[in-house]
């Protein structure tokens, strides 16, 4: 029996899947659906800065079946195995089909397999919802922006609160993980712009800015804090193509500040040794304590 | 494409909730199954006072009358959730299909993936709908099976059995499931409405009543008789499956003439069906035991699997 309550068969791929999923991925309310043992959780997985809520339901008692997913109560008409949707989503569609007819519980690779070929496909149908918006600047938005790679959308139609779509533009083509001597980081660094768009009504005036937001991986925070980045301001009609292009600018350039800064605290520190003699103590990737 | 058509609400009698439920938490493991039924265009019972307010001329009624829980997961279609019409036609014989149920403890009731995806494939196997009883020449006169019925538990309640339902139908167009209202029918002045479409599912052999004299006709009989013994044969044959050893003459007796024990014959039929009962029951318990024998042991066999140390 495996340490964590669930068979060895889930047990392999779980941990498999968490140590391998490019972003940090958590398991929440580990549960039972009968007399043989642990067999459904709670994956919560970062998608568009935000984490969206999946239940994977193994089954203990038929280790052959493949998992079944329940996605969250926002998304019910996301449905992965229906041979619907554009050309792009048909493609996934069909891998998301392959891994689950060719499932083998030994294979302790493919629940990651599955989950990455699912949320893949979940980028896809967001996009396509908030493409199908009536709103001609989400629209102009949309088509000018879909070139950048790894940009993740969002649209949130919550009862009481008004429709939204959100967007996470990834910044700066550069890794941060490789700029830093040593990088003991894991998952690999980035900087997000966050924009929420209020869907217009039609007859507004004027549209209003969108909101927006830094935001960064968790682990980066230490080099490098985004709260203290003071965004340039959004002018009126202005689109996001027009705006990325500054932001990056001046945010490469902080960035490296912040590295080479490292070094020369690094620099400063083994300077001290002389002084205080070994051992001496440092915050090791950053080197902003002793 | 023809639009699909809207269920006012689903009813399902009160026993067969309960048996279906006491099915589901007396499974050690996830069960799922087949719901079968009628579907019936029904007046509504309240005329509207204002006759410019606009009320559906009928309403559309699904009615679960029985239903089949499968032993094991994935028993009538695939990990894909693609259903395979070989597997579900031996189940079929003589009953109607309106859709499927899953039960599942622990989790959120909502459809998963793979449940949306047997439900859309369900719906899309042709010759598979239903007639709908009361149809008028202008509405649309057939039902594909499109109800999914959901069971669960609530994950945080350990210490109370509780069990969640909730009754879908799959809307082919916008492929979504809409939830439908249950009505629980039960027994009592409330519900007396709902026996008005009642027939009998298992109907007693069609007798012949002709109140003619037999003696004048004994010559004609006579040679009738060779089809006379193959209708009386067939007949009872038909009784058989009812009642449990009462002959075909004795329940002719009941009708006609010479229906002069009416009431101690009546009450013959009746002994006699509920031995006929009494005989299925015991046939299904030792069938049971044999079937819970053979689950067992395919159970110890499947967590061998599972507990085996799982990477080769």
């Amino acid at each position: 029996m495996s340490s964590d309550g669930f068979p060895p068969f889930i047990s392999a791929q779980l941990r498999y899947l968490l140590d391998h999923f490019p972003h940090k991925i958590r398991v929440e309310q580990v549960r039972s659906g009968g007399s043989g043992g642990l067999d459904r959780f709670t994956l919560l997985i970062p998608y568009c800065l935000d984490y969206i809520k999946w239940d994977v339901i193994y089954n203990a008692e038929y280790p052959f079946a493949p998992p079944d997913i329940v996605f969250g109560p926002e998304d019910d008409d996301f449905h992965p195995l229906l041979m619907t949707g554009s050309e792009g989503e048909g493609d996934l569609n069909s891998r998301s089909r392959n891994i689950l007819s060719d499932w083998n519980n030994k294979d302790p690779t493919k629940l990651l397999a599955l989950i990455q070929e699912l949320r893949d496909q979940y980028m896809f149908y967001q996009r396509r919802r908030a493409g199908e918006v009536d709103d001609d600047r989400l629209k102009f938005e949309i088509s000018t922006i879909l070139p950048r790679e790894g940009i993740e959308m969002h649209i949130s139609s919550v009862a009481e609160k008004a429709e939204e779509v959100k967007f996470a533009v990834p910044l700066m083509d550069m890794n941060i993980n490789k700029m830093v001597h040593g990088c003991p980081w894991r998952h690999l660094q980035k900087i997000y712009l966050q924009v929420i768009y209020p869907v217009g009504r039609k007859y507004a005036s004027t549209a209003s800015a969108p909101r927006l937001k830094l935001m960064s991986t968790p682990e980066l925070r230490a080099l490098f804090s985004v709260d203290d980045v003071k965004l340039p301001s959004w002018l009126d009609g202005m689109c996001m193509a027009e705006y990325l292009p500054h932001l990056e600018e001046s945010l490469e350039k902080q960035v490296r500040e912040a590295v080479s800064l490292i070094d020369i605290r690094r620099r400063f520190i083994e300077a001290l040794v002389p002084l205080f003699g070994r051992p001496l103590e440092a915050d090791p990737v950053c080197f902003l304590g002793i | 494409m023809m639009d699909d058509l809207v269920l006012q609400k689903i009813a399902i009698s009160g026993p067969t909730l309960a048996s279906m439920i006491q099915r589901l938490s007396s499974s050690p493991a996830d069960v799922d199954g087949l719901l079968f039924g009628h579907v019936t265009y029904i007046a509504p019972s309240t005329l509207p006072d204002d006759s410019a307010q606009s009320t559906p001329d009928s309403q559309l009624v699904a009615t679960i009358s029985s239903f089949l829980s499968f032993p094991s997961l994935l028993s009538f279609y695939d990990s894909l959730g693609r259903v395979d019409p070989s597997r579900l036609t031996p189940h079929l014989d003589r009953k109607t299909l309106l859709g499927w149920f899953s039960s599942r403890r622990n989790t959120a009731l909502r459809p998963s993936m793979r449940e949306s995806s047997v439900t859309h494939s369900l719906f899309s196997i042709p010759n598979l709908s239903l007639p709908i009883q009361n149809a008028n020449s202008n509405s649309n006169s057939s039902f594909n099976p499109s109800i999914f019925l959901l069971f669960t538990t609530p994950a945080h309640d350990k210490f109370i059995q509780t069990n969640q339902f909730r009754a879908f139908q799959f809307q082919s167009p916008k492929l979504s499931f809409s939830p439908v209202s249950i009505d629980i029918v039960n027994i009592g002045p409330a519900f007396r409405g709902h026996y008005g479409s009642f027939s009998p599912t298992s109907p007693l052999p069609f007798l012949d009543c002709e109140l003619r004299n037999l003696t004048a006709m004994h010559e004609d009989r006579n040679e009738e008789n060779l089809i006379g013994m193959k209708q009386a044969s067939k007949d009872q044959s038909e009784l058989d499956m009812c009642a449990e050893g009462l002959t075909i003459e004795r329940l002719r007796r009941l009708i006609g003439p010479e229906a002069v024990n009416y009431t101690a014959g009546l009450e013959d039929l009746y002994e006699k069906m509920l031995s006929k009962i009494e005989s299925l029951a015991r046939h299904v318990e030792a069938s049971s035991a044999k079937v819970l024998e053979q689950e067992n042991h395919n159970r110890k066999l499947r967590s061998k699997v599972a507990w085996s140390t799982g990477v080769e």
